[in-house]
């Protein structure tokens, strides 16, 4: 309960401002600054939590005002009734906009969503609504959202931004939020620790959207009276927003409300004072202020705060590495027997232009092993784990996971059957500390947040991380980060981990922690295929070795036989070392 | 001519190289080895200024180059042979050339180089019109090598000109190196994990392994050193 | 009859479609070199329409003017890099600098369209041309005359820039700079001054578009807003960054907007340019003509 706290207190701060405050002027001043808060914090879900820019959330707001609107003046539903249904409309808006649109990546993503509001715009002017007046009710006016009293707009605003900063409170702790940290951070990582990352984003988009359409709806009544495209549709109302918003900072509930209780009041007193005079000066000072925000503090308001009041001395801390415990067994899932066949690569072929980068490959791992994958430079290794984990479809062949083929899931679906990996260059998901980290990964198999964080730390114990539980991975050594990538993946339970390069950039010390974790994984049952080039590790590390060069496997068998294969010798050291090497024993 | 003392790179947490020290004379042909994810290119990246180290000190002919951007140390003579190729896909061969030359004290050479480059590799010549995204992969790596000599360099850096070709092209490459060798006192480094074929062209060579290097010694020494394989395979 | 029609609106738009494609050149090439989309490249356009609307009434013919403003404008973009894009461009999280350098051009097109209705207020502006009013009749059809000496005029810039772009050391090097980056600079090729030589050209461009474009079209501050979406449609038709395949995207979208009039009233006119940007985003992302998505 105390996290709400501060928002009641942000609650009970508006409803004290609107009953002090007197001239209708101020009232419409303090009105603005709570639609566009609320507006921000709409547009921060998906494009903050989620990292998905978007330049056309005004395509919410103005359904959200416009059906409200339209069903006032051709049916005579009530607003209240009808913010519902505008925002169910702006919830399926989202539906059909997210669907084909989440398939885009970065700048495709941020373009098509330009496009949305301009077409709903053409189409409002066309429908020959350019100017939908709100008629007047004289006989229950309270019932069709019309008050004479100012304060009731400040209130009603007001209670729209509660809801959406209780809203956005819950995400930012839910698995929900999580996920959607860790695939703004890096996609992949998310995917590859269990997140459906479309799912996710979708979530978000239809949570972002009904706010913005609730928020419309209010707006339109209290402050324009008369809808237009330009009114709800424009660019000015994603301005306001994309100004609240990173003025105040990104990706946090405080930063949208930080923005508008700043900007707003200074860009209505300006253009109040000069507006006559200087027409456009509204505009020139939030394009200024997005100007000054990315060059000098293009992180915001809240951030800056935040970063101050984490600036705490560092305190003497206990050595990173503590003893390793035991991994608790996989619970609720049947173990499969000692042994047996766990994974199933059967003739996989995969090719990018015509390169073969790996070529009817074939080999089998199996119940409770150590599985070397070794190669030269482009011998197709990280290709491979690429389409053992789902990142990539093999061009032919099959992949059986426990007798089943895994080939066409999603990676996130790949994890919570029971394989994770890791990667050659440790991808974290930089902003979230050490144990949120590793709770994304947790939250594969636990719906609920204390579960998962209980899960985390269980991972964090047993590779010895937990006094650094609470860091930023910045400040990580590369052995740290490497082992907290592992307890990612062992928060989701796997029953098969694929470790790619887990020894790279490691000390020799680094790399004899990592191999005595990896032996103690398989002391609890779990199965490792590891890739990897730090030979003198993996060697004694591993219970048989597969080796690939340009794409096909030339070798498999144990580690000590494998690395005197005159076959393997050569594609390592090429034939003439061979030769060379015979020469010198001669 | 050229001198690295201390250099230390990492990114995204990860240490590529630590404390390296390696010293190439002016006319001297160094090799470094080792088995891939040993930190070879980023420390040939850090010397073209490609990546920018967290430590260490780069001199060039005894100046201080570690605060040069990679344009201002090409001007100075060092041409870089990326790993990966990296020709401009997009532009015609001789295009790609041209760029070779783009540094001013190469530029009045131009038609001489070219023929110096279309000389050593005629199938340049041939496919001079076509798009280099288009050139098979041995082409790709002669037109790279073809474009740094375009630039007259005094120091060649050479990275893994070997990787992913077919063993007759590497021949082939091999063989065009010691021909360029040959023909201009060129300072070369080259960056190789084919040991043999980089060592045996090399006056000195030095062995890399997991960002830091283990071994240093003269052609011949290297050649007999059973270190070198055991850097490879553990064995 | 109706084939007579559907020629004079494929040539209509084809027109229009030449002042589209050499403003949506300047767009791919800062995109190509330097990876920033542009928001503030129709305020420069804006810009542009209205140095050449003043120096027309000082009595410089606006298709001179067109071409006058080309210097000013290549040193006016120069010095935005300097000041303001270079601090968002060249290394770094990819994602963060992407949302930073669009951010920045939005706020620097706020800037610029309502400087410009502080200073010039919102009313629209024309000039007047003999040559606005007149058509050539070419075999049954009618040419606006004003809008085919844009035409020809775009044609000719366009090709300049061709010239430029294969035929100079300068130019090759844009392209190496655009094509990758890092090699670039192992030529000798400062990367940095090819950014800001991109972002000169491709601001001088749209605004010689500009002055191409104040010859038959209304000039006011917001001239920009319908703007910048056709020429962000054109670049993506084409391909993000290619330059060829811009000016295709450029003319394509002139004949989208003239031949979705058949079907569509008028006012739905750029809505046949959006859905069509909708479908090529969703089905084509590499682009109309583009097979890989790095080539200028």
């Amino acid at each position: 309960m105390r996290r709400l706290l501060p928002m009641a207190l942000v609650v009970l701060l508006g409803v004290a401002v609107a009953f002090a405050l007197g001239e209708r002027y101020h009232h419409r001043i303090f009105t603005l600054v709570l639609v566009w808060a609320t507006m921000g914090l709409a547009w921060n879900i998906i494009s903050g939590y989620a990292g998905q820019t978007s330049f056309g959330h005004q395509a919410f707001f103005g359904i959200g005002a416009y059906v409200t609107v339209l069903l006032v003046v051709t049916a005579r539903l009530s607003p209240w009734l009808g913010m519902l249904v505008g925002a169910l409309a702006a919830v399926l808006a989202a539906v059909l906009i997210g669907l084909p649109t989440f398939r885009l990546a970065g700048i495709y993503f941020a373009l098509a969503t330009l496009a949305y509001p301009l077409i709903f715009r053409i189409v409002m002017d066309y429908l020959g609504y350019q100017e939908v007046s709100i008629p007047m009710v004289r006989d229950r006016p309270a019932a069709f959202m019309q008050f004479g009293d100012p304060r009731v707009y400040d209130l009603l605003a007001l209670a729209a931004l509660a809801g959406t900063l209780l809203l956005s409170d819950w995400i930012e702790g839910s698995r929900l939020g999580y996920a959607l940290r860790a695939l703004r951070a890096n996609e992949q990582a998310a995917e590859a620790a269990g997140v459906d990352t479309f799912r996710a984003k979708m979530l978000a988009y239809m949570l972002s959207a009904a706010p913005a359409a609730v928020i419309g709806a209010i707006y339109a009544h209290a402050i324009l009276f008369v809808v237009t495209p330009e009114a709800v549709f424009g660019v000015l109302v994603i301005v306001q927003t994309l100004v609240v918003c990173l003025v105040g900072g990104i990706g946090s509930k405080w930063g949208p409300l930080i923005g508008a209780v700043i900007m707003v009041p200074l860009s209505e007193t300006l253009d109040a004072t000069v507006g006559d005079r200087l027409p456009g000066i509204q505009g020139v000072v939030y394009g200024a202020a997005l100007v000054v925000v990315t060059l000098f503090a293009p992180e915001g308001i809240y951030w800056r705060l935040h970063a101050l009041r984490r600036r705490r001395p560092v305190g003497e801390r206990a050595p990173a590495m503590a003893k390793p415990h035991a991994v608790a067994a996989p619970p609720g899932r049947a173990s499969a027997a000692p042994g047996g066949t766990l994974l199933e690569v059967a003739g996989v072929s995969r090719a990018f232009l015509g390169l073969h980068a790996l070529d009817d490959v074939s080999f089998t791992v199996r119940t409770g092993e150590v599985l070397g994958v070794i190669g030269p430079n482009g011998a197709g290794k990280t290709t491979l784990f690429n389409v053992l984990n789902g990142f990539l479809g093999p061009d032919a062949g099959d992949v059986r996971y426990r007798g089943e083929s895994i080939v066409g899931l999603r990676p996130s679906a790949v994890c919570r059957r029971g394989i994770g990996r890791t990667f050659q260059v440790v991808r974290t998901f930089p902003q979230l500390t050490v144990l949120d980290n590793v709770m994304v990964g947790a939250f594969a198999h636990e719906r609920a947040t204390a579960a998962a964080r209980e899960r985390a730390l269980a991972a964090l114990e047993t590779v010895g991380l937990t006094s650094r539980a609470d860091d930023v991975p910045s400040g990580l050594t590369t052995l740290d980060l490497r082992l907290m990538e592992l307890a990612r993946c062992l928060a989701s339970v796997p029953e098969l981990i694929l470790l790619d390069e887990p020894l790279a950039g490691l000390s020799r010390d680094g790399v004899e922690t990592m191999a005595a974790l990896v032996r103690r994984l398989r002391e609890s049952g779990v199965t490792v295929v590891i890739i990897e080039h730090t030979m003198y590790a993996v060697v004694p590390l591993v219970d048989r070795l597969v080796v690939l060069d340009h794409g096909r496997r030339i070798a498999e068998g144990a580690p000590n036989d494998v690395v005197r294969d005159p076959t393997v010798i050569e594609a390592y050291l090429g034939k003439r070392w061979l030769r060379h090497a015979d020469g010198l024993r001669a | 001519m050229l001198t690295v003392s201390g250099l230390s790179v990492s990114y995204g947490g990860l240490h590529a190289i630590v404390d390296a020290s390696l010293a190439v004379g002016e006319g001297e042909f160094v090799t470094i080895v080792g088995p891939n994810g040993a930190g070879k290119t980023t420390l040939l990246r850090a010397i073209g200024g490609g990546v920018a180290p967290a430590a260490g000190r780069i001199e060039y002919r005894g100046a201080d180059i570690g605060a040069l951007r990679a344009h201002a140390r090409a001007r100075l003579g060092i041409a870089h042979v990326p790993e990966g190729r990296r020709v401009f896909p997009s532009m015609s061969v001789l295009e790609n050339l041209e760029m070779g030359s783009f540094r001013p004290a190469a530029r009045p050479q131009r038609a001489e180089s070219l023929d110096v480059v279309y000389a050593l590799f005629p199938v340049l010549r041939e496919r001079r019109t076509q798009l280099a995204g288009s050139l098979s992969g041995g082409e790709q790596q002669m037109l790279a090598i073809g474009r740094a000599l375009m630039a007259r360099p005094d120091l060649l850096l050479l990275d893994e000109p070997s990787q992913g070709l077919g063993p007759r092209v590497v021949e082939l490459i091999f063989e065009a190196i010691a021909a360029i060798r040959r023909a201009r006192r060129l300072t070369i480094l080259l960056v190789e994990q084919r040991v043999v074929e980089a060592l045996e062209l090399c006056d000195r060579g030095y062995v890399l392994e997991t960002g830091r290097v283990v071994l240093v010694g003269e052609r011949d020494t290297l050649l007999a050193d059973p270190r070198v394989q055991h850097a490879y395979l553990g064995t | 009859m109706a084939a007579a029609d559907l020629a004079q609106y494929v040539v209509t738009g084809l027109l229009v479609g030449g002042v589209y494609a050499l403003m949506s050149i300047g767009l791919a090439l800062i995109f190509g070199v330097m990876r920033v989309v542009n928001f503030a490249q129709g305020d420069f356009m804006m810009l542009g329409m209205y140095v050449t609307y003043f120096l027309a009434l000082a009595g410089v013919d606006p298709l001179l003017g067109a071409l006058v403003v080309i210097p000013p404008f290549f040193l006016l973009g120069v010095l935005v890099h300097r000041t303001l894009l270079v601090h968002v461009t060249g290394g770094g999280d990819a994602q963060r600098l992407m949302d930073a350098q669009l951010i920045l051009t939005l706020g620097l097109s706020l800037i610029v369209t309502n400087g410009a209705t502080m200073l010039l207020t919102p009313m629209p502006r024309g000039i007047r041309t003999a040559y606005a009013t007149h058509a050539f009749a070419v075999g049954g059809l009618l040419l606006n005359q004003a809008r085919s000496y844009a035409f020809a005029m775009a044609l000719v810039l366009a090709a300049g820039v061709y010239v430029f772009l294969t035929r100079t050391d300068l130019g090759k090097a844009l392209r190496a700079a655009a094509d990758d980056p890092e090699a670039a600079a192992y030529q000798g090729i400062d990367v940095r001054a090819m950014h800001g030589l991109a972002f000169g050209v491709g601001i001088a461009l749209v605004a010689a578009a500009g002055g191409l474009l104040a010859t038959y079209h209304p000039i006011e501050p917001t001239v920009a807003v319908n703007f910048i979406v056709l020429m962000f449609v054109a670049v993506v038709l084409g391909g993000l960054g290619s330059i060829p395949g811009a000016f295709a995207g450029g003319l394509l979208i002139g004949l989208v907007q003239s031949l979705t009039l058949l079907v569509l009233p008028f006012q739905l006119q750029n809505v046949g340019v959006f859905v069509t940007f909708l479908l090529v985003l969703y089905l084509r992302p590499q682009g109309l003509f583009g097979r890989r998505l790095r080539a200028v």
